[in-house]
């Protein structure tokens, strides 16, 4: 079985979740969840008996543009696991939905909301496997105008409202680059498909200034869509204003599979030597501002959401470090690491977020006051999900951020390591001011009332501990998720690592 | 089964410790129950695991970096670990089994014996340890532990700030052993110890050795670090006291048997790194020494049971150092095995003393307690025997050997050696004479009586290896108390005189303090340095004003000023209007944004192609 009928299996996933709503009991919209969860659950497994091998014999046309390389696997699996835990956090936002989306009936139009992040993930999971510029146009389109109505959802909220328009208007103007650009590389080489224009790329003899011309159309492009600076101006009102599963969908979902797409174009675009220093220099520039503006902007939040949402730029600076280290060929596991502990660590604090503001009424750190008194669970949960955000050994965090730094030192990224580590003690500070509010400080609500014990449903429970467990799991033992995600990749890093530190004694 | 056998040592008391926490944190009984029962497995596994004849080493890779760094989780079973295994095991079973009846009254029974387990565990990953990496992560869990027992009382200030001075004291060593543990690695490219001695031995085989020797110096002084915060030498001993604010039982099986002796255990485990770096062991013999000879001359002016004893551990913990120091690793195991069975026996009678005493620790308060509780007047009594070094006793044996390891490479670290053990004899029959013999004044000790039998057995069985543990064939299945080593020093005219001038020194030091304290209600003499601890308290504070807090003061201002100032708020283009300039740019809110956007574009453009 092709893997092309994951993403059909969704679809048609997301179709039947719409034509359900109709005949789904007015409040029993949470059925609609637990079966996209079932549903996308039942993918997810059977991601894993998929034929990966390319066929042989009469090809079939459409892998020209669709790729099942162990890259695009990953990533599939990734949006699944992601869409999935964003439906349970969905299903404890619901009353949240309920009260700012104006409806015909008390329940209407809660449908939708669990419907569209599974349309969403077919997009994500097409993304993942393009190879050519036209089809990672289409799914890129896909993925952001669902995002456009997902953010914009609860549209009584004049803050969703506000926030779903600014990332439509921003969002449009950087499609225009994308699309440019893509006419600029079609204009040079006269191909879509990313093989041939590599081959193209490889034998150009030309000015380099139309290629870094194109180079820099996608960058910007792909730049808004993985919040790197300067292209993350949208980044943390729109996290505020959208409902809070969407927002923590955008921050891992739509910035992981910007990041797959980002690494297929540059391996394009690496093919042609002559424009190699200009495309390090530019990728090191946009690292290093991502890195510095992500981490600096955190220091003085006193909001969660705005502080998760620069923390979402501060993570893709580290992930560009990566980028930018593209030569090395363990960058791609170093990515795909970091990834892979980010999305248990992101959604896990925005899942505590979601129960806790239910209780609290608000998503300011100061409503996390003397959590660990009103449950000790949930706190603990939110303490492991900020170490890990942090970097602290023995969480998965840390271990993507070692990953990170071993491609960089291996290809002398001096500076964006040193960098790296002065924003990382940045990263401490803020992230462990949560964890303070939390175990420190007294148990009161902003209203200066003593919280009381909040409870936490099964579902979200199982989830939360699952969470919890795959980062302590990647954190203490990597070895077989790195294994897992088909990279030898460390070791070659370490290799190259070896001709660099200080055995000098020695010789 | 025999090669699961060292993973079941070492994972029993873990599962315990999860269990309790998890599962069982409610009930007392079975909590408890659990804790011991796991001990009891770990040492009946050690058992087994002593009587196989031949060394085990089991490995996996855990952080394969290789070629670069390559960390196993593995195990080393060796004689030494072996003996190890069953020093903490042994010593730790009856120390859980006495803490049965210690702790019988308090509130939170199932904290302490998750915390005991947790203890264990890491305890016996150090001991099992076959790389830094491990070792150092199990370190630092030890140092958890030790910082959750110590602090078990948290509710009382001085407990919840001597946790934290322990802590605080052990992070300054700690630090120092983490740089040691990363320049071996950056010289010889593994942090495996065979690897390491392999590696090593083939440098010098090279005769590359002496290019790398200040390199190696340092790092083995680094590592040495680490013992020094654990095994509490100068300057970082001054946790070790404050521990005392910990349950007695604690205070017996972490802050005398076994977690302050992790260290000399490291540095007998490293002593093929040691033998190389001659300089580096002459420093770790003189921080040894003044310990020892520091602690004793603080011990005989402490009028807190339990403190006393902490300063005689702090006195034999130099002396074991200063063993290792002086090329005689061997003595310092031996020392080391038999002092966890007599320390261990002193700190749970004290323990006894100071239950039947209504938790008064002071022994001028104490007095005549030889009539109402016999058992423990009587294993004290060897206990104390044992430690001031009276021959036949296990002490006498250990102490011997060290101080003939010190005669034949330095006397003059041997004259103080000497002068150690007259001191440790004298503050140890003043505290015998004071807690014992004494009438008794107060009327607490005139009502004292014995404590129940859970508590009561452990110290009879202890008192059985504070006897014969010295004994030549007692110690030689553990490979110690063996021959000496020949060593290339001709050694000096001291040499001969060591058993007799140890013996003297015992007999006039117990006999000045039975003359000195004899029937006296309060103490006849008086040193304030010596009661104050030589003011190393005092100096820290000053030291801590002086350094930190004026750091934390400048941080301060070029928080306030330079990042919140200047750096965060104008960097933060788009957080809530921070400073007039951004609110300006905000005006047109989403039009500011499509135009900050632009001006992206154009310094991207500009950069790519213009530049």
């Amino acid at each position: 079985m092709s893997p092309i009928y994951l993403e059909a299996a969704v679809v048609v996933l997301g179709v039947f979740l719409l034509a359900l709503e109709m005949f789904v009991v007015q409040g029993e919209k949470k059925i609609l969840a637990w079966l996209g969860i079932a549903g996308l659950g039942i993918v997810l497994a059977a991601s894993f008996f998929v034929d990966q091998t390319a066929p042989t014999g009469a090809v079939p046309s459409y892998h020209a543009f669709y790729s099942t390389d162990s890259l695009a696997m990953f990533f599939k699996r990734f949006a699944l696991v992601t869409t999935i835990i964003v439906l349970v956090m969905s299903v404890d936002y619901l009353g949240v939905v309920r009260k700012f989306t104006p409806g015909a009936t008390a329940h209407g139009g809660l449908g939708e909301f669990l419907a569209l992040p599974v349309l969403t993930c077919a997009g994500l999971m097409w993304m993942a496997s393009a190879v050519d510029f036209v089809m990672i146009f289409v799914s890129l389109e896909l993925v952001t105008i669902s995002f456009y109505v997902l953010v914009s959802y609860t549209r009584r909220n004049a803050a969703s409202l506000e926030a779903g328009v600014k990332y439509l208007i921003l969002g449009a103007l950087s499609t225009g680059f994308f699309v440019y650009g893509i006419t600029w590389v079609f204009g040079l080489t006269g191909q879509t498909n990313l093989e041939q224009v590599s081959a193209v790329f490889a034998a150009y003899q030309g000015s380099t200034a139309p290629l870094l011309f194109a180079f820099v159309l996608l960058v910007i492009a792909l730049g808004f869509k993985i919040a790197a600076v300067p292209f993350q101006i949208w980044v943390p009102d729109v996290y505020q204003g959208a409902p809070t599963p969407v927002a923590a969908f955008l921050s891992v979902g739509s910035k992981a599979a910007g990041f797959v797409v980002f690494i297929r174009v540059l391996r394009t675009f690496f093919h042609a030597t002559a424009i190699a220093h200009k495309i390090d220099l530019l990728l090191v520039a946009v690292a290093a501002c991502t890195l510095v503006y992500g981490n600096l902007a955190a220091l003085p939040q006193n909001n969660l959401k705005r502080l998760l949402a620069y923390s979402s730029i501060a993570h893709a600076g580290y992930l560009l470090i990566a980028v930018a280290s593209s030569a090395d060929p363990a960058s791609g596991g170093a990515i795909a690491f970091y990834l892979a502990a980010y999305l248990p660590m992101t959604l896990l604090s925005f899942l505590v977020m979601i129960v806790v503001a239910n209780y609290s009424a608000g998503d300011d750190i100061a409503d996390f006051n003397g959590l660990s008194k009103r449950s000790p669970f949930l706190a603990f949960a939110m303490l492991i999900a900020m170490v890990s955000l942090a970097g602290l050994p023995f969480t998965a965090g840390f271990f993507g951020k070692f990953l990170v730094f071993t491609v960089a030192i291996a290809q002398h990224q001096t500076l964006l390591v040193i960098l790296g580590i002065i924003t990382v003690a940045c990263g401490f500070y803020y992230y462990l001011r949560v964890v303070k509010a939390m175990y420190f400080e007294p148990d009161t609500t902003p209203s200066g009332q003593p919280g009381g014990q909040i409870p936490v449903g099964l579902l979200t429970r199982v989830t939360i501990a699952v969470l919890i467990a795959a980062i302590l799991v990647l954190g203490i033992y990597p070895k077989p998720a790195l294994g897992l995600l088909g990279s030898a990749a460390p070791q070659e890093a370490a290799g190259v690592l070896r001709s660099v530190s200080p055995q000098v004694v020695l010789r | 089964m025999s090669d699961k056998l060292p993973w079941i040592i070492l994972f029993g008391p873990l599962t315990a410790a999860l269990l309790i926490l998890l599962v069982t944190r409610r009930q007392r009984q079975l909590s408890a129950g659990l804790s011991v029962a796991a001990v009891a497995l770990s040492f009946l596994g050690s058992c087994l695991l002593f009587l196989q004849t031949g060394d085990q080493h089991v490995q996996f890779a855990w952080l394969d970096f290789s070629p670069r760094l390559l960390v196993n989780f593995g195990v080393t079973v060796n004689v030494l670990s072996k003996t190890m295994l069953l020093v903490v095991t042994g010593v730790g079973l009856l120390v859980h089994v006495y803490s049965v009846g210690y702790m019988e009254e308090d509130r939170d029974m199932a904290r302490y014996f998750g915390g005991l387990s947790l203890f264990m565990f890491s305890m016996l990953g150090i001991v099992l340890a076959d790389n830094f990496v491990m070792m150092f992560i199990f370190w630092e869990l030890v140092g958890v532990s030790s910082y959750l027992l110590i602090g078990h009382w948290y509710e009382r200030p001085q407990a919840a700030d001597a946790a934290n001075k322990a802590f605080l004291a052990n992070r300054i060593g700690d630090f120092g052993f983490m740089i040691g543990i990363l320049m071996l690695w950056g010289l010889t490219g593994t942090v495996d110890f065979a690897t390491l001695q392999t590696t090593l031995a083939g440098y010098q085989e090279k005769g590359m050795i002496g290019d790398i020797l200040p390199y190696l110096t340092v790092a083995a002084l680094m590592v040495f670090c680490g013992p020094m915060g654990k095994s509490a030498q100068v300057p970082l001993h001054v946790w070790l006291p404050d521990a005392m604010e910990g349950p007695t039982p604690v205070s017996a099986l972490i802050h005398a048997a076994t977690m302050v002796a992790a260290g000399v255990y490291l540095l007998v485990k490293i002593s093929f790194l040691l033998a190389l770096v001659p300089t580096a062991r002459e420093v770790i013999a003189w921080i040894g020494i003044i310990t020892a000879v520091m602690a004793a001359l603080m011990a005989t002016q402490q009028s807190d049971i339990k403190r006393v004893l902490a300063y005689s551990t702090l006195s034999q913990l130099g002396y074991m150092i200063c063993a290792v120091g002086v090329a005689a690793g061997e003595a310092a195991m031996f020392h080391l095995f038999t002092h966890a069975f007599f320390k261990a026996l002193l700190f749970l009678g004290s323990g006894t003393v100071i239950y039947a005493m209504h938790h008064e620790q002071n022994i001028w308060k104490m007095g005549g307690l030889r009539a109402k509780m016999p058992i423990t007047f009587w294993t004290f009594l060897l206990g104390t025997l044992a430690l001031m070094g009276c021959p036949l006793l296990s002490g006498f044996y250990s102490k011997d050997a060290i101080l003939v390891a010190m005669a034949r490479e330095h006397p003059a670290i041997c004259v103080l050696g000497l002068f150690t053990a007259f001191l440790t004899a004298f503050y140890m029959t003043r505290l015998f004479v004071v807690v014992f013999i004494n009438r008794p004044t107060s009327d607490a000790a005139s009502h004292a009586h014995e404590a129940p039998a859970i508590m009561s057995w452990p110290l009879l069985i202890l008192a059985v290896p504070a006897v014969g543990a010295g004994w030549k064939f007692v110690a030689g299945p553990f490979g110690l108390g063996g021959a000496h080593d020949e060593t290339t020093h001709p050694g000096s005219v001291l040499l001969g005189y060591v058993p007799v001038l140890a013996v003297s020194a015992f007999i006039v030091g117990a006999l000045l303090g039975f003359i000195v304290y004899r029937n006296r209600a309060a103490d006849p003499i008086n040193i304030a340095a010596f009661r104050r601890k030589f003011y190393f308290d005092e100096f820290y504070a000053v030291l801590i004003r002086l350094t930190q807090d004026g750091l934390a003061r400048l941080t301060a201002l070029v928080d306030r000023w330079v990042i919140d100032g200047a750096g965060v708020r104008g960097v933060s283009g788009a957080t809530w209007g921070t400073g007039f300039m951004l609110r300006f740019l905000q005006v047109g809110n989403l039009q500011a944004y499509a135009f900050l956007f632009g001006l992206g574009v154009i310094l991207a453009i500009y950069l790519a192609i213009l530049s």
